[in-house]
């Protein structure tokens, strides 16, 4: 899927997954939309997981090109949430 | 609209919680007297999410939790405002205020008119406010009027995140006691889900809206409604319900009861001759009443027809069917636009 471009996947995970039991959670909150600028380490989006939330950050700046999972949608950990056109 | 101008410069998206946050932060960074006590407000970070990351920022000197004694506590914060710090509050349901009604109704309220003006009480009592999860009478009430009616005090109802955070700029600057009631279910908690709405763009910096400025949230010319807090999304709702039917609602948001903006009713009222107050609020002795009652003083000629939504004089039962029974929906402010006709 990301094969034939330059943009950069924003995946489920970090430091907290470490943390859960569980390998499923829910995306309970996008602050970012589809098109808007972002900086690296800007939060883009709230997940759930365990009745834990964690902010799910950019990896790098760019553009918010694609969100792949919205709000109330359900995840696996390392899922991609979105993808980010690199500035 | 002017806000929906500055919406559109605005990338970044916050729930309420998160842009109430950022200004309590904001206002911390700026004046060092500003502190933040409650039950779970540090380690938890409000059960709510009021003062979820604060902690980390400024630690325990600053973000206090505290032992459960209402008293105790707004008692402190009422002494600390006296002595020139700006604390704030947090009850964590309104519903608790019983337990310190003293120090909120005679020492916060009053001290200075009591001192004759010699000492100032700059505080903020927060709270979480509001049913519609099922939590039962002691934990659901909404309470506003029974702030309102106390003479000495400013209340503030956000309805967005938006609102959320230029009134909560306003309501630490103000140098009189606000309180600031906060519904659970605008914050935009994973548990706890929003309606679509109160997560609205919000400016990195910081910004004031005045207190005593009504939001026209959708123009009409049929029929006011006149609403606050949760109740401004489903009145909008209930606006697009009615336009499909042929019925232009004008939906206000008052997002403060004391001051009142007066004048943005009575002007709307003029312009439609038709009002409808929603509150979740009890209905007897209270914010409708309130407001019916000045758009009587002021414009009684213009207004051809008036209703009332609000919780009926009953306890918020547990059941959820019940509960959903007497906290009004879009339903019940559809059909008292058409009662109106």
């Amino acid at each position: 899927m990301s094969g034939d471009d330059d943009r950069v996947a924003v995946t489920a995970d970090g430091a907290w997954t470490d943390d859960v039991d569980s390998e499923e959670g829910v995306v309970v909150n996008w602050f970012a939309g589809e098109g808007g600028a972002v900086d690296e380490g800007e939060s883009l989006c709230e997940v759930q997981v365990e009745k834990v939330s964690v902010d799910v950050e950019a990896p790098v700046a760019g553009t918010l090109d694609e969100i792949v999972l919205g709000e109330d949608d359900e995840f696996t950990i390392g899922d991609t949430v979105a993808w980010i056109d690199p500035e | 609209m002017a806000q929906q101008e500055r919406d559109q410069a605005v990338d970044r998206e916050l729930t309420m919680s998160r842009a109430m946050v950022e200004a309590i932060a904001h206002e911390m960074r700026e004046d060092e007297e500003v502190f933040y006590m409650g039950e779970d407000v540090a380690d938890y970070g409000g059960i709510f999410d009021s003062t979820e990351g604060l902690l980390d920022e400024f630690g325990h000197d600053r973000i206090m939790d505290v032992p459960i004694s209402e008293t105790a506590y707004v008692g402190a914060a009422v002494g600390a405002a006296q002595e020139g710090m700006r604390p704030i509050a947090e009850l964590m349901f309104v519903d608790f205020f019983g337990v310190g009604m003293d120090q909120i109704y005679n020492q916060m309220a009053k001290n200075t008119y009591m001192s004759g003006g010699n000492v100032s009480v700059p505080m903020v009592l927060t709270a979480a406010v509001g049913g519609t999860y099922n939590d039962a009478a002691q934990h659901s009430q909404t309470l506003y009027g029974t702030f309102a009616h106390l003479p000495g005090m400013k209340v503030v109802v956000p309805s967005t995140a938006y609102e959320a955070k230029g009134l909560m700029h306003n309501a630490i600057r103000d140098d009189d006691p606000v309180v600031y009631l906060f519904h659970k279910r605008l914050m935009g908690i994973g548990w706890l889900p929003a309606p679509d709405g109160p997560k609205t763009p919000v400016p990195e910096e910081d910004y004031t809206i005045p207190f005593g400025s009504a939001d026209v949230k959708r123009e009409g010319s049929d029929v006011t409604i006149v609403t606050l807090g949760l109740h401004v999304h489903r009145a909008l709702d209930a606006a697009e319900d009615l336009d499909d039917d042929g019925v232009d609602a004008e939906v206000i948001d008052l997002r403060t009861l004391v001051p009142l903006d007066t004048e943005t009713v009575v002007e709307s009222v003029r312009k439609t001759g038709r009002l409808v107050v929603v509150d979740e609020d009890y209905r007897s002795f209270g914010v409708t009443g309130e407001v019916v009652s000045r758009v009587a003083d002021e414009a009684l000629d213009d207004l051809e027809a008036v209703e009332r939504v609000a919780v009926p004089d009953v306890p918020i039962p547990y059941s959820r069917p019940m509960e959903n029974e007497v906290i009004p929906d879009g339903e019940d402010i559809k059909a008292a636009v058409e009662a109106t006709e």
